[in-house]
């Protein structure tokens, strides 16, 4: 799992830079179309996001020490931040596609969609993976001694926030 | 637990100044350093704390935050000096 975070990491890494270095080519573009973003929206989805990380840490703990139901309680609620994050996306998705924004509209709104979608589904398969671990956890799977697949759900999940982390003040608020 | 939770609202404080940054209008290096710093900081709590990967032995805290150092430091001259 270790391996495949770095390679997430190392992809959205490139994507990131390439957003800095191609607005140098029109800072004044990418400036006046940032302005038009729904900032608030970014910063609730990053609460949500981090409030998501936190819980999985909390399921993380409480497996160590055997209390499985508890896990699976505070995975649910990281699954509901992330169904929140989601909604919240989609909300500012379609806002923009009604307006008639699309990745062609110009170099700001094609990093913005692209880079959007690109970690969007990336929280699409976090939920999926972390709804595996809860089912499994549910189930009784995990124990004291045996929580490994909880740590590389967790670990997965970490990962989509520390991305996130760095995308938002970078599309959201640096100008 | 008290741990986690102090990292948790330490995070979401840093947020929130940041989000403050942007709205009280800053821009350019006024608002530069200290987002940039904010995010360094989240990251390490998430990398850290979250992750769990103070104290693992091998290289992997040290590429994980060598990442963040990197794409950090590369935005940050993108926006100053490129």
């Amino acid at each position: 799992m270790w391996c495949f975070i770095l390679a997430e990491l190392l992809v959205f890494g490139v994507f990131f830079l390439a957003y800095a270095f191609a607005r140098t080519h029109d800072v004044e573009l990418f400036n006046a179309s940032q302005l038009e973003l729904d900032r608030t929206s970014g910063f609730i989805n990053t609460m949500l996001l981090i409030s998501g990380s936190y819980f999985v840490v909390l399921a993380v703990h409480r497996i160590r020490h055997g209390h499985s139901r508890a896990c699976t309680r505070w995975l649910i609620a990281a699954m509901a931040c992330g169904a929140a994050f989601l909604v919240l996306k989609l909300v500012e998705f379609s806002g923009k596609i009604e307006a008639g924004i699309s990745m062609s509209t110009n170099t700001f709104y094609m990093f913005y969609l692209g880079l959007g979608f690109f970690h969007f589904m990336h929280v699409v398969l976090g939920m999926v993976i972390l709804g595996a671990v809860t089912l499994k956890a549910w189930r009784g799977g995990y124990h004291a001694t045996d929580y490994a697949g909880v740590e590389t759900g967790a670990a997965y999940w970490h990962m989509i926030d520390l991305v996130w982390i760095v995308l938002f003040p970078l599309i959201y608020l640096l100008n | 637990m008290k741990a986690a939770t102090f990292n948790w609202l330490i995070l979401m404080a840093l947020t929130a100044l940041s989000f403050g940054v942007a709205e009280a209008g800053v821009a350019g290096g006024a608002a530069l350093v200290p987002v940039l710093l904010a995010t360094l900081f989240k990251g390490r709590i998430v990398i850290d704390r979250f992750m769990a990967l103070q104290g693992v032995g091998g290289a992997w805290r040290w590429v994980v935050l060598g990442w963040l150092l990197l794409v950090l430091g590369l935005i940050g001259y993108a926006f100053q000096y490129a």
